[in-house]
């Protein structure tokens, strides 16, 4: 058998390769088919000879080594011979760099349904202890710096409160006063169809109570804050800040951590009440423009469709929204570990898991307060 | 002499892959060492385990004579680190990075707190117009020169430095390295640090600890340049650490 690479003799029991040509990386898919080609089926022996061969390189060896190492699988002893030093030297290369990758290549089965299923099994198993320790970890920095507060924690706790707070105020207002005439305006629509129009005032004042007012913050600190804490730690991490805290002495989890959870636990029912009040002045101001209601009568039925527990019902929601926000945000940025691209990845993470999570707790109040009748 | 830093059967391990395997390594007072090795063999993780980053699966880590990670006092108080990117905290200013690390451990009145953060700035050839910057406004090497600062600021009595010459031009290297044994003469620090810088080993390290086959072989360079194991031959032959040695023979060692 003879092609443009090789020559491949047969004897009764052994083939003699003899190669020529140029064994090169512009020829590896040629090499491979002549290759191919080559029958030792029922051959005890596989010599390799140097013969015609012009150049090698690393790419030809490596065709050429693997296909000793099939024929070696099959029970072939193989043999090189003849190759110049400078070949050889290509060759050595490749079998010492080689060996354990073939190696690979034959272990990696295809995965059968069942391992599939039991991979899935555990994945969901560490998810779940997984998440179990973070919410034991964000409790443990919540409590340690509560309990221990340092100088520069508590310094820290108040840059957070003026950063994701009083510094979200305007957009949040803003945010919150659209919503408060779009609710205002789509209830005015149906309800005067009934000539209801003054119930419009009871369903700004309950809906953002309950709940625009909450959501809205919430949603907006996810994106404004939840987004920061990610970031930040994780550039901090990137850049070996964390490192260095430690071993100055200092707990990152102390003076970075624990401030950004507590101050956003603060921040987020101060900012609630500037939403509500924010929302409410959108419903009025539609109200007295486009409804023929007047600011008295507004602030009056108002007060009356509302009570206190309205507005508990809405705020109480707030740490618990805030907490979601800081803790995923946080964790995300914490697991930042190697490179710009990840933290972009985790930083998108925090926001999409945060605004799902409020989503969801939102719902899971409802329930409890349907239940309790509030 | 008391050890400054003592490493008894260091174990280390990424699963069940051991990096370090029964390490043992000790550093006297006022020595510069360097630490090298393969790509791999751990000069990250050692260091990471003495500076009390990385908990080891075995051993006993000690730096003057405080475990580094037992229940007591640890040694931070004493010691000064150099990270490889500088690792100042974004959110400060170089003034604010360089005090930091003084009002942990002291009671110290905030103006001279103030002059010895400047001080420690000047000390490093930092100018003094950079104190009121961010990191993020200053160029590589001052970086790593306030970094530095910040290392000296609690008067350590050893520093720890990761990588100091990487990503800085040969001549910013070379005279970080003279800053680094005017600072070691001047202050009586003992230095440790991991490096690839052939210029730096020959040019101040007394001497050199080599990571190979997982432990560790400490010796000063005419001792490592003589050695019959295959790496530490290759390495401290190597024409490139054969001309840094040339070129300090024939300019003396500078301190």
């Amino acid at each position: 058998m003879e092609n443009a690479f090789l020559n491949a003799d047969r004897d009764t029991d052994s083939v003699t390769v003899s190669l020529k040509g140029d064994w090169v990386f512009g020829n590896v898919q040629d090499l491979e088919s002549a290759l191919a080609d080559v029958d030792a089926s029922g051959a005890s022996a596989v010599t390799f000879q140097c013969g015609g061969l012009q150049n090698i390189d690393i790419a030809g060896a490596w065709v050429l080594f693997r296909k000793s190492q099939n024929f070696e699988t099959t029970g072939c002893d193989t043999d090189f011979r003849g190759f110049k030093a400078a070949h050889f030297k290509f060759l050595k290369n490749v079998t010492q760099a080689g060996g354990s990758s073939i190696a690979t290549d034959h272990e990696a089965a295809p995965r059968v349904p069942r391992q599939r299923a039991q991979d899935a099994l555990e994945s969901l198993g560490k998810a779940a202890t997984s998440g179990l320790q973070d919410i034991g970890f964000i409790a443990m920095t919540i409590l340690q710096g509560i309990t221990k507060p340092s100088k520069l924690a508590v310094r820290e706790t108040v840059r957070q409160v003026y950063q994701t707070g009083v510094q979200a105020i305007p957009i949040i207002s803003l945010i919150s006063f659209l919503m408060g005439v779009v609710v205002a305006y789509q209830g005015a629509n149906q309800l005067a169809k009934f000539g209801a129009d003054i119930f419009v005032v009871d369903l700004v004042t309950i809906s953002i109570l309950r709940e625009m007012g909450v959501i809205m913050a919430a949603i907006m600190v996810a994106g404004r804050s939840g987004s920061a804490f990610a970031a930040s730690l994780g550039v901090m991490k990137l850049n070996e800040e964390l490192d260095a805290l430690r071993v100055m002495g200092l707990n990152p989890n102390q003076v970075l951590v624990a401030p950004r959870l507590i101050g956003l636990i603060i921040a987020l029912p101060l900012l609630t009440v500037f939403a509500d009040l924010a929302g409410l002045a959108g419903g009025l101001f539609l109200s007295v423009t486009l409804l023929d209601i007047s600011a008295v009568q507004f602030i009056d039925r108002a007060a009356n469709s509302a009570d206190l527990t309205t507005l508990f019902v809405g705020l109480v929601k707030a740490p618990v929204f805030a907490f979601l926000i800081g803790a995923v945000g946080t964790l995300r940025g914490l697991q930042v570990t190697s490179s710009a691209e990840q933290l972009g990845r985790l930083t998108t993470t925090a926001v999409v898991q945060a605004i799902a999570l409020i989503i969801a707790a939102d719902a899971v109040f409802t329930i409890i307060f349907i239940r309790l009748g509030i | 002499m008391e050890p400054v830093v003592s490493v008894r059967n260091l174990v280390n391990a990424f699963g069940t892959f051991r990096v370090h395997d029964q390490l043992c390594l000790e550093i006297m007072p006022g020595e510069i060492v360097g630490i090298v090795g393969g790509s791999g063999t751990g000069k990250s993780v050692l260091m990471r385990s003495i500076l009390g980053l990385r908990r080891p699966q075995a051993g006993d880590i000690r730096v003057l004579g405080h475990d580094v990670y037992g229940s007591g006092p640890g040694p931070q108080q004493y010691w000064g680190v150099l990270f490889q990117k500088g690792a100042l905290l974004s959110a400060l200013t170089v003034r604010q990075n360089v005090e930091l690390p003084i009002a942990l451990h002291s009671d110290m009145p905030a103006a001279t707190r103030r002059e010895l953060a400047e001080l420690k700035v000047r000390m490093t050839g930092l100018p003094v117009s950079a104190l009121d910057k961010y990191p993020s406004e200053l160029s590589g090497g001052m970086v790593k020169r306030a970094a530095l600062a910040r290392a000296l600021a609690r008067e350590p009595r050893i520093l720890f430095l990761d990588e100091p010459t990487a990503g800085l031009d040969p001549i910013g290297a070379t005279e970080f390295d003279k800053l680094v044994t005017y600072l070691q003469s001047s202050l009586n620090l003992t230095i440790v640090m991991v490096t690839h810088d052939v210029d730096s080993l020959f040019g101040i390290c007394d001497r050199v600890a080599v990571l190979v086959d997982k432990k560790v072989v400490i010796g000063t360079l005419d001792e490592l340049t003589q050695s019959q194991h295959p790496w530490i031959h290759d390495y401290f032959n190597d024409p490139r650490a054969r001309r840094a040695q040339q070129m300090e023979n024939t300019n003396g060692r500078e301190h």
